[in-house]
């Protein structure tokens, strides 16, 4: 009676089943973790590098404020801009009112980062004006 | 042939009288009246061959029941086998109504391989002896033979043809055990091949997570990267909110002063 009992060969046979089945629904929940991180790493990396481009792009940033001072109906209001590692400073005593809507148009309707904005009425046509951008 | 000193011999048969220890082993001679035996030539030349037609051969013979068969050769003469079916269920039951467990049985022997070289008939219990008729050993009542001496078990020689009981061949036959075990198996192979193909899409997926992270320059962990993602969607929303509230504003007659800061827009008339 030294053949093996088929109730060893059985057991084994249901332990290797069980255990193949216990390692696949593991991977299985591996890979439906991994898929969710990845997806969520993909959504925060597409935001974030969108968001980055937005109000972190210095050298954009820098550029554009540049071409819009260089406008002939700035002129004379005299911008003073403060350029820094962290943002700019843009400040005129005085400013007319047409320059002051070409201004704030152009800079309210692109997306800089606006830290500080003080514009006060002088008269009818004059005004100071103060803004800080941050990047 | 084989002598055998350390185990007992034991003749098993339902009208026996057998007493065993726990702890003895035994070698099992099966009674005639534990199985069938036919002495058949055939024109074939491999016991393996011989085997496969074995259920054929019992098939009108046996009454209802679950058999095992065995095979092996005659000897004396070519080409003749010795088949046997026998009851692998009744044959371990009879031996444990004797108190013979199944772990403590060595060998199990037909008394065809054991005792064919009789020359004369034997008794082996009361009512019963055996005696070889044309090569088969055979059972017969006591009153049939006149001269029958004792067997002495003890002095027999072993043959080499042992055959394996099937404890579980009654409730499933072999052919069934081998699908269920085939369709076990298969089913281990797809799951382990599953479980492997499931580990290279992770792996894919942790080397294309990499790559995000080095293309888009993510910080190492994601808490950071949540938090610098939470810093930004702050400010534009700071920002829309600006420009929202600005819009609105503006609509106001005489605005005298426009301030904004910390996030707080003021706007004097």
């Amino acid at each position: 009676m030294n053949r093996i009992n088929p109730l060893y060969i059985g057991a084994l046979l249901v332990m290797l089943l069980m255990l193949s089945l216990y390692l696949l629904s593991g991977a299985k929940q591996s890979l439906l973790e991994e898929k969710e991180s990845f997806k969520q790493t993909q959504k925060i990396a597409n935001e974030l590098s969108g968001l980055k481009k937005t109000y972190a792009n210095q050298k954009k940033s820098k550029r554009s404020i540049q071409r819009i001072l260089a406008q002939p109906s700035l002129k004379l209001a005299e911008i003073k801009a403060e350029y820094k590692k962290s943002g700019l400073k843009l400040h005129s005593k005085s400013i007319d009112k047409r320059g002051l809507d070409f201004l704030m148009g152009k800079l309210l309707n692109a997306s800089y980062d606006i830290r500080k904005l003080k514009i006060k009425r002088l008269g009818d046509e004059q005004a100071s004006f103060e803004l800080e951008i941050k990047w | 042939m084989k002598f055998n000193a350390d185990k007992r011999i034991v003749f098993l048969d339902p009208d026996s009288d057998i007493h065993v220890t726990n702890d003895e082993k035994i070698d099992l001679v099966l009674s005639p009246s534990l199985y069938w035996v036919q002495r058949v030539k055939l024109p074939i030349k491999y016991v393996r061959e011989v085997r496969k037609l074995l259920p054929s051969l019992f098939e009108d013979i046996l009454p209802k029941g679950n058999y095992s068969y065995s095979v092996y050769k005659d000897e004396i003469e070519e080409n003749t086998y010795f088949i046997f079916a026998y009851e692998d269920k009744l044959i371990i039951d009879l031996a444990s109504s004797f108190g013979i467990n199944s772990s403590n049985i060595a060998s199990v022997r037909f008394s065809q391989s054991v005792l064919s070289e009789l020359q004369t008939a034997l008794k082996i219990n009361e009512t019963q002896s055996i005696y070889v008729k044309d090569g088969v050993v055979t059972l017969v009542p006591c009153c049939w033979i006149q001269e029958s001496g004792e067997i002495d078990l003890q002095t027999l020689k072993l043959s080499k043809h042992t055959l394996t009981l099937a404890q579980f061949g009654h409730i499933v036959d072999n052919s069934s055990l081998y699908k269920i075990a085939g369709v076990m198996v298969a089913f281990s192979v797809l799951f382990l091949s599953e479980y492997f193909i499931t580990q290279q899409k992770i792996s894919t997926l942790q080397t294309q997570k990499n790559e995000l992270f080095s293309k888009y320059k993510l910080k190492p962990t994601m808490f950071q990267n949540n938090a610098l993602l939470k810093k930004y969607k702050d400010i534009h929303n700071n920002q829309t909110k600006l420009r929202d509230q600005l819009s609105k504003k503006l609509k106001e007659p005489k605005i005298r002063l426009i301030t904004y800061k910390n996030n707080q827009l003021k706007v004097e008339s």
